[in-house]
């Protein structure tokens, strides 16, 4: 279970971060959710497909690292072995909240949390949070800049969906991959970017797709797929 | 009408659901919206309703047939979960039936577990004891006894882990209904109070006279005017037949309840609590239940059927909310016209017939009679009578059967507690269809070819669900058969197989009210 509080530099001055990439610290994971201000980089390690919030039910673009729960493929002792990782991944043991902004009525302010039951979280190994004066230290910054980047990620998805979904261009996928052992994995509950819709679309729409920042982002997603037999090749690596 | 006329302009005469589903339907699939197609015209749909006259808000249970006839329609479910103040209904649990002790048993929308090629039901009699047949052969049975949903806020609009239907608030589903014909399947809407009905010297209704809209005229009509019947049963005057020899409920006390808490459970199917002399629905949606009493009024008085409908209200909300309660009462005739389409005039809804809600019938037939009429639409005046013919012929034979189902739940009851229970017993008050089958049935279970025809509202599986939830016993073979063998060696697995999906489901469906809400939070994904 999670243990968020909010980070500040006198009760968290010690701690440092472990940003080793291994399953004791729950890196074994399928998928996670991704943003497309990251698809570019995403997009050339990983494919990226939709899935559905349990909670909610709503729609969020997702790169995929396995082909079954708690699998992931690019998991390897030396650690995450791939060019580029994903925010919500990286984010970790970090999570952005948000407080009544005292300064504007009904406004919510963005603040960093810590989750002090993580693993990674330790007062002897990896990054310190805190330099001895107490002023951030260039890793906080930077998640805290990827913070803000997932901040912004998750209402950008939500207008990027709500499109999606206003102009049909998302349709169910299921992925059935036979592996070199005969045995069968069968990817279901993804949902990928409707093609023959998208080629169907009018001039104006995809006009409003460019200027609302969509179109590229659509594009890299269809292009993603390429990555998912090179993911089925790591897979069948696996198989002795 | 000339025998040629084509058939391009249909009015309907009546507001509630069954008019504007009636409407809704047949526009699903003639109108399109008034763009003509080549030279093919459209059918021209007009609905008149009075602005008089109040709807009667029956049917507040549908069947699971309602999320495809809405689907078609081009209804979004989380539209109708937010405004009808609907949730989720996967069948009936039946209370107090079988000995009017603390019994229960559930008539779930699933059939049994691998319905299709394999009838458990033989295998199950050796366990009968052990275990009730609804909870042995469904997944259905376990959800509904502990409120859960049917399906999960990812899961798509109409798409489902156990099948389910609505309970709502009839008044506002005739609403919803209403704005989408008008908005989106083009229908004309007119408000006005029809004063006479003219007539074609072949005795056809040529059009209707109103007080505020002049004449209406029309190839075909439907009488959607509730119980009065203006156009068949006024106008036409096609005869009544009372089924209370069968069937001698013929009187409701209807009352609307609150919650005690706002975030109390809603129940996931409709409860059904036998008493002296009738029963207890009790429907839960999101805002209130919907609490009454069904009985007959030649076995108790109101005062006792308020005492009993009261007692049961009191014993399920607090006092408080108890003490809101105002009771409406409903009178009816339970039966059904001799025929229903008659000339160039067909009756849909109460017009047609009404009989007590225990299987919630009454939406599903204005589905079935509205689809029939939407497929078999003639396409002119000579080839409608034969139309007719065919329509008449089907809907008689499913009264025939509706009333076999509902009577069913009467006679398998041991209750000996009052006149009503033991006349429901008596040999002339069952219909002879009915006791052939129980004959039947005392030696080999329901099966598929038990059934008439193809689209039987109550498949072989409704009857072995109320058969066995009541206690019946049917004989075992004294005979080998190789189907019975075969079922030997696949009941064991297929028993597990219910039991594992059924844990499966109890860990993963979210409560009625959960879903419910989430629904009105985030709405739900149409794909």
């Amino acid at each position: 279970m999670s243990n968020y509080v909010l980070l500040n530099n006198s009760a968290h001055k010690d701690l440092r971060v472990i940003t080793t990439r291994s399953e004791s610290y729950g890196d074994n994971v399928m998928h996670a959710m991704t943003f497309p201000i990251e698809f570019r980089d995403v997009q050339s390690s990983y494919p990226i497909f939709f899935c559905k919030d349990s909670e909610s039910g709503q729609f969020y673009p997702a790169a995929l690292f396995g082909l079954e729960q708690n699998q992931n493929l690019f998991l390897t002792e030396g650690g995450w072995d791939a060019s580029y990782i994903p925010m919500m991944i990286k984010r970790h043991p970090f999570l952005i909240g948000y407080q009544t902004d005292p300064e504007h009525v009904g406004g919510k302010k963005p603040v960093v949390s810590i989750d002090m039951d993580n693993p990674r979280i330790n007062d002897s190994e990896g990054e310190p949070l805190f330099s001895d004066n107490g002023e951030a230290t260039d890793y906080l910054k930077e998640s805290i800049s990827m913070l803000e980047a997932i901040h912004h990620g998750h209402e950008h998805n939500k207008g990027f969906v709500e499109t999606l979904l206003e102009h049909d261009l998302l349709e169910a996928f299921t992925l059935e991959v036979v592996l070199n052992d005969g045995s069968k994995n069968q990817l279901t509950g993804f949902y990928t970017i409707a093609e023959q819709k998208l080629h169907e679309l009018e001039g104006d729409t995809f006009a409003m797709l460019n200027k609302r920042g969509y179109l590229q982002a659509i594009f890299m997603a269809v292009a993603s797929h390429s990555r998912l037999r090179p993911l089925v090749e790591k897979r069948n690596a696996l198989i002795l | 009408m000339t025998p040629d006329q084509k058939i391009n302009s249909i009015v309907i005469v009546g507001g509630g659901t069954a008019g504007w589903l009636t409407a809704g339907i047949i526009a699903a699939e003639h109108s399109a919206n008034g763009t003509a197609i080549n030279d093919l015209v459209d059918v021209q749909i007009t609905l008149v309703e009075s602005p008089d006259v109040p709807t009667i808000g029956v049917g507040e249970g549908t069947w699971p047939s309602m999320k495809s006839t809405l689907q078609k329609m081009g209804i979004s479910e989380t539209d109708l979960i937010r405004e009808c103040d609907a949730s989720f209904k996967q069948g009936t649990l039946f209370n107090g039936w079988k000995t009017g002790g603390n019994d229960a048993y559930t008539h779930p929308f699933t059939p049994p577990h691998s319905y299709a090629s394999t009838n458990l039901a033989p295998q199950w009699q050796k366990f009968r004891n052990e275990v009730a047949f609804a909870d042995a052969v469904s997944s259905q049975n376990a959800l509904m006894f502990q409120g859960l949903a049917p399906k999960q806020i990812s899961t798509p609009e109409y798409a489902f882990n156990a099948n389910y239907g609505y309970h709502l608030d009839a008044g506002k589903f005739a609403e919803l209904l209403r704005k989408h014909c008008v908005d989106k399947l083009g229908i004309t809407h007119l408000k006005a109070n029809v004063i006479a009905i003219n007539s074609s010297a072949d005795g056809d209704i040529e059009s209707l006279q109103t007080d505020t809209e002049g004449h209406i005229a029309g190839d075909l009509f439907v009488d959607c005017s509730g119980s009065k019947a203006l156009l068949l049963g006024e106008h036409f005057e096609i005869p009544f037949c009372s089924r209370s020899q069968f069937l001698f409920n013929d009187t409701a006390l209807a009352s609307q309840v609150p919650y005690t808490n706002s975030d109390d459970p809603i129940a996931s199917s409709t409860l059904s609590t036998a008493q002296t002399s009738g029963w207890i629905w009790d429907i839960g949606l999101p805002t209130r239940r919907g609490i009454g009493h069904v009985y007959s009024s030649a076995h108790t008085t109101e005062d006792r059927a308020s005492e009993e409908l009261l007692a049961y209200i009191k014993a399920t909300v607090s006092a408080e909310a108890a003490s809101t309660t105002s009771i409406r009462k409903v009178a009816f005739n339970p039966g059904h016209r001799a025929k229903f389409w008659h000339k160039n005039c067909v009756a849909v809804g109460m017009s047609a017939g009404f009989i007590e809600p225990l299987e919630a019938s009454a939406l599903v037939l204005v589905e079935l009679s509205a689809a029939m009429i939407a497929e078999q639409l003639p396409a002119n005046r000579q080839v409608m009578d034969l139309v007719a013919k065919r329509f008449n012929a089907k809907f008689l034979y499913r009264w025939d059967r509706i009333i076999d189902f509902l009577k069913l739940h009467y006679i398998l009851s041991q209750r000996q507690d009052s006149d009503y229970w033991k006349d429901n017993i008596a040999a002339s008050s069952i219909p002879e269809s009915l006791s052939e089958l129980i004959d039947l049935w005392r030696w080999q279970s329901p099966w598929h070819r038990d059934t008439g025809h193809i689209d039987e509202m109550f498949p072989s599986a409704s009857f072995q669900y109320v058969l066995y939830g009541m206690g019946f016993e049917t004989q075992s073979s004294t005979t080998v058969r190789r189907s019975d063998r075969e079922a030997d060696s696949a009941a064991a697995g297929l028993f597990r197989e219910n039991a594992e999906r059924t844990q499966k489901l109890l860990a993963s469906m979210p409560t009625n009210r959960e879903l419910i809400d989430k629904i009105t939070t985030y709405g739900l994904q149409k794909i």
